[in-house]
């Protein structure tokens, strides 16, 4: 399952990175608090494809499937 | 002179902390990564102290190329010897986010021997929702002085100040014992912090989520967000129409007192063609460039502008975009210079390469002034639907929508056509916190722009007046406009425009235009003012009205000026983004020819239709 796959609402643990995304972006992810252990939540995901929004602590972030597919989840 | 390092994550309020403190007018708003390149100012405090504001970046590890810039100037500002201090702003609603930022700098400090200050910003919004941190908790955990500040009411900046004049008179080395290069121990020691120390609850990220739900709706979020866009244009007309009639009838006033006490001939005509004729047919229009850019304004500051930017992401994908490309895009409609600087928060060179090309064919403040002359001219400004929709608005609108539209045509044909520069990066965009609009800053801001505007576009008017005056006024002193040495050079040229029905007149202002498109307005005010002669204090739109202008060439007129990049600036700045020439000279030759076929189709199809 990837973030992309979690539902508004649901919460979960990141496990990895997908082996498409670059080292320097897996650090930015990281950086931002996508990083392997941590809990996200989906804050909403709008039909029609739209970039969704999670929350990471105290910060939402919007992602698009482009990089949301690249993270796995526990 | 001492000088004292400002940084921090995008949208930390880093900026307006810079403006409160040097009392400079710095642009600020709530959207990640709106400051691009580093200021300097004296601090207003300590007239030895030089304070500089570098762009904010969420990790001294670089993605970008833009990020590399500021990170090793960042490096080599740490290495000056005149650099006393640093102060990192995190924003604490967001503490763990900044303070992982704020371990890496305090680690760069201590290596360099830099004392540091951590600036807690936004105690304000946690005060308005009765929150609060461990200031001095935070303080001792970190070892580095930590001052709970908010940029915006001025809370806490005179304790920083008296930190920024402490480290400038006693220098200190500064050792932490609280470094880690590991990343995931950063990452920890952030999160720990944040928890021990930072606010607790959910109160902010709740209420920001209910919004969000509302905006990003998919059905209420895309009607909210054409509602908004709508307003945005339909205010430039109704806001600005008092302050629009009231510069008019000044002019008009101050050429009725004025013109008579002049002796009669060149002088007197001068006066009334040039002068009010040209430079105040301009003047008129400036009311609608201060409400554009209070309103663009009042939009970025909202935190609005990163939520359209979410919304606009898929549709611009289809163009070969990103929804952070909506952003450079929307400042367009102010003004492409600023656009093409903001076009570096577009972090893939992919796609801010296209965004480049997008953003000449935004409906810029420039293209205004034409815009609102020639629907003047031709749309009546009756109201439809019991008076809730503006025929005149609504034209706006469309021509506006036209611009758009061919910049994503544009950017679609060329994304499936050109494989140049295919490396990309995904989209993840920070959602700034909701905020109610500051009006000070918002105010100044489109002060500050519209009085650049009238600046920077009246000199050049000026002058190409002045230029347009003599020439269309001599030999014949404005006896026979068509005999003047401009008429002469105008009916030479005159078989270039002649295609879309426009006569010589109309074909010398476009060629003066070509500097900057506003210049239109004033060389066509000064040719009627010569031609009318006496009776030039009348509104240039009936003077167009006057002239028997088909209608076919006046909305020929407008698509011409909605392609055609006729800005010198413009071509100037993108040169300096691109480092190359190739770049602008090819968008002015492929915007040109665009622009000429065209408004050629429009007058044919127009005209047909009219008959």
């Amino acid at each position: 399952m990837t973030l992309w796959d979690l539902q508004q609402g649901a919460t979960a643990t990141v496990d990895s990175f997908g082996a498409a995304l670059q080292g320097d972006y897996r650090i930015r992810l990281s950086e931002l608090g996508f990083h392997p252990g941590e809990q996200i939540a989906c804050v909403l995901s709008p039909n029609l494809g739209a970039p969704k929004l999670y929350r990471v602590n105290n910060t939402v972030y919007s992602l698009d499937d482009s990089v949301a597919t690249l993270i796995n989840l526990a | 002179m001492s000088k004292t390092i400002l940084i921090g994550s995008p949208n930390s309020g880093k900026s307006l902390l810079f403006n409160k403190l040097t009392g400079l007018n710095q642009k600020v708003a709530n959207f990640p990564g709106i400051t691009v390149s580093i200021s300097s100012g004296t601090n207003l405090a300590d007239h030895e102290n030089l304070l500089m504001d570098f762009p904010g970046v969420y990790s001294l590890r670089t993605i970008s190329a833009e990020e590399k810039v500021s990170v090793e100037a960042f490096y080599a500002g740490l290495n000056d010897p005149q650099v006393s201090s640093v102060i990192c702003v995190v924003d604490t609603t967001r503490l763990e986010k900044g303070l992982i930022f704020a371990l890496q700098v305090i680690n760069a400090c201590a290596e360099f021997g830099k004392p540091v200050v951590i600036a807690a910003n936004m105690m304000d919004v946690l005060d308005s929702h009765a929150m609060d941190m461990d200031i001095s908790g935070l303080s001792e955990a970190l070892q580095v002085p930590v001052v709970g500040i908010s940029a915006k009411s001025g809370t806490g900046l005179n304790q920083l100040q008296q930190l920024i004049s402490q480290h400038r008179d006693l220098p200190t080395a500064f050792v932490s014992g609280i470094i880690a290069s590991d990343d995931s121990v950063v990452h920890r020691q952030a999160q720990q912090l944040a928890q021990s120390y930072g606010p607790k609850g959910d109160l902010l990220i709740n209420a920001q989520t209910k919004l969000d739900r509302f905006f990003l709706h998919s059905w209420f979020g895309g009607a909210s967000f054409l509602v908004i866009m709508y307003m945005l244009f339909q205010s430039i007309f109704t806001w600005a129409a008092p302050a629009m009639d009231a510069v008019e009838s000044s002019l008009q006033m101050a050429a009725a007192w004025l013109v008579p006490m002049l002796p009669s001939g060149g002088v007197s005509d001068f006066v009334s063609d040039a002068l009010f004729g040209g430079i105040g047919a301009f003047l008129v229009f400036v009311p609608q460039i201060f409400v554009l850019t209070l309103v663009v304004g009042m939009l970025e500051d909202s935190g609005y502008l990163a939520r359209a930017a979410v919304i606009c992401h898929k549709p611009l994908r289809f163009f070969g975009l990103t929804g952070k490309s909506f952003i450079p895009m929307l400042s367009g409609v102010a003004c492409a210079i600023p656009a093409i600087y903001a076009a570096r928060t577009v972090d893939s060179p992919r796609k801010r390469w296209l965004t480049y090309l997008a953003i000449p064919l935004m409906p810029c403040s420039a293209r205004l002034p034409v815009y609102s002359l020639l629907i003047a001219a031709f749309v009546p400004s009756s109201y439809a639907f019991g008076g809730l929709i503006g025929w005149q608005g609504l034209a706006m609108v469309g021509i506006y929508l036209f611009g758009i539209v061919c910049g994503l045509l544009v950017t679609a044909v060329v994304s499936r056509t050109n494989a140049a520069m295919q490396t990309d990066l995904p989209f993840v965009l920070e959602m700034p916190p909701y905020r109610l609009p500051s009006w000070r800053p918002l105010v100044r801001n489109a002060w500050n722009r519209s009085k650049h505007f009238v600046t920077k576009a009246g000199k050049v008017i000026f002058s190409v007046t002045v230029v347009i005056w003599v020439l269309g006024y001599f030999p014949n002193h404005g006896t026979a406009l068509g005999e003047s040495w401009l008429g002469q050079m105008g009916q030479f040229i005159e078989p270039l425009f002649a295609p879309f029905g426009l006569d010589w007149k109309y074909g010398v202002a476009i060629l003066s235009s070509f500097l900057a498109r506003e210049v239109f307005v004033g060389t066509l005010g000064t040719l009627f003012g010569i031609e009318g002669g006496e009776e030039n204090i009348i509104s240039l739109a009936e003077h167009i009205q006057n002239s028997g202008l088909p209608i076919g060439a006046g909305f020929a007129l407008l698509v011409f000026f909605s392609i055609a990049l006729q800005c010198v600036s413009t071509l100037a700045v993108l040169r300096r983004e691109t480092n190359s020439w190739r770049l602008p000279a090819q968008l002015f030759v492929s915007y040109s020819i665009f622009a000429y076929s065209a408004a050629w189709v429009t007058f044919v199809v127009v005209q047909a239709i009219a008959a």
